[in-house]
């Protein structure tokens, strides 16, 4: 399966040795923290294979960190789906902007969009249009073998010693916080942050523990309002 | 200890919502197209849902002391600080999650 077989015969190990340099700041990052889930699902009384296998299956750091406590505490499978579902949505979005890159059907296409995580779209973005399908095909294993690993390593480490440290699952939110850094920085709009820390305060002080439902459907509603005004706004200027 | 069996089905599940999801746009481009709406929620969703997973996993953390929300805000605080000026993600989680384990167990509070 090549979509670009004369690139790739041209360079094959070339291919390879430039998305490892690609990759390399993202195993810098996904080893560590792929650990720390490992470690975390140990000590929370998983299995470390089920651990290895939810970094393999899942692949989605923030919903695999939000999954530990869920599942200590014996939440429905579809409790932990839909929360799933609102922490991943911004993936959703992320195919909008690669639709023209991944023009073909085939498993290597699949398997690119199974692997887009935050990361690895974020690398796919700063390739150059001509980068074939298979260079970054390559992009996306080797990111998902970084987190694989790291996990297994945190596993193997969570199974061997008990670390009775509390607040360790402040990692997450630490996760939380960068990826809003990192959003307020492509969008350059902070409207979308004090929008959602309003809805947030209203859905805190209406259901403490409905929040995060209210706010989401809150800011949501908030930003069509608020968008559909810009909008007339610049349909009004062009027109003028 | 978390039940095999179980584990097993909410791995699929959650492998599942998140595969839909990343393939959403591959699927569904002709109808998303169609809708000027999506785009321009892309352009506001994120950054609004990951404000609000913010604040939720700092009340969490919140609820599980008496000291109110003050470690938990210093920490994202701090996170967030680090991640803008040097925009390096390891650095920024490792650095905050370590200031905020130590507060909660060095009697800091």
């Amino acid at each position: 399966m090549m979509t670009n077989s004369t690139k790739s015969k041209l360079d094959p190990a070339g291919t390879r040795y430039s998305a490892l340099a690609l990759t390399a700041p993202v195993a810098m990052g996904y080893i560590p923290l792929g650990t720390v889930f490992g470690f975390l699902f140990v000590q929370a009384g998983g299995d470390g294979w089920l651990a290895v296998l939810a970094s393999l299956f899942v692949f989605a750091g923030a919903a695999q960190y939000m999954m530990i406590p869920m599942i200590a505490a014996g939440s429905s499978a579809g409790t932990i789906a839909l929360a799933t579902l609102i922490v991943n949505l911004r993936h959703a979005f992320y195919g909008l902007s690669l639709l023209d890159r991944l023009p073909r059907a085939g498993w290597l296409r699949w398997y690119l969009v199974f692997g887009l995580t935050d990361e690895t779209y974020s690398v796919l973005t700063t390739m150059p249009e001509s980068t074939s399908l298979r260079q970054m095909a390559w992009v996306a294993l080797l990111n998902h073998a970084w987190w694989v690993t790291g996990t297994a390593i945190g596993a193997t480490i969570g199974a061997r010693a008990q670390v009775p440290l509390a607040g360790l699952d402040f990692v997450l939110a630490a996760l939380f916080a960068v990826l809003a850094v990192e959003q307020w920085r492509t969008r350059m709009s902070p409207a979308p942050l004090w929008i959602a820390l309003a809805a947030y305060g209203v859905a805190y002080s209406l259901a403490p523990t409905h929040a995060l439902v209210i706010a989401i459907v809150l800011s949501t509603a908030a930003g069509i309002v608020w968008q559909a005004r810009s909008a007339t706004a610049a349909t009004e200027a062009r027109d003028d | 200890m978390i039940d095999s069996g179980y584990a097993l089905g909410v791995i699929a599940a959650m492998g599942l919502v998140t595969f839909g999801l990343r393939a959403l746009p591959f699927v569904a481009a002709e109808w998303l197209k169609r809708h000027p709406m999506v785009p321009r929620l892309g352009r506001f969703l994120p950054l609004a849902i990951m404000t609000i997973l913010l604040l939720h996993s700092i009340a969490g953390a919140a609820s599980a002391h008496a000291a109110g929300p003050g470690p938990e805000l210093l920490a994202a605080a701090l996170v967030m600080l680090l991640q803008w000026w040097r925009r390096n993600a390891l650095l920024s989680i490792l650095t905050g999650t370590v200031v905020y384990v130590l507060s909660r167990n060095l009697g800091w509070l």
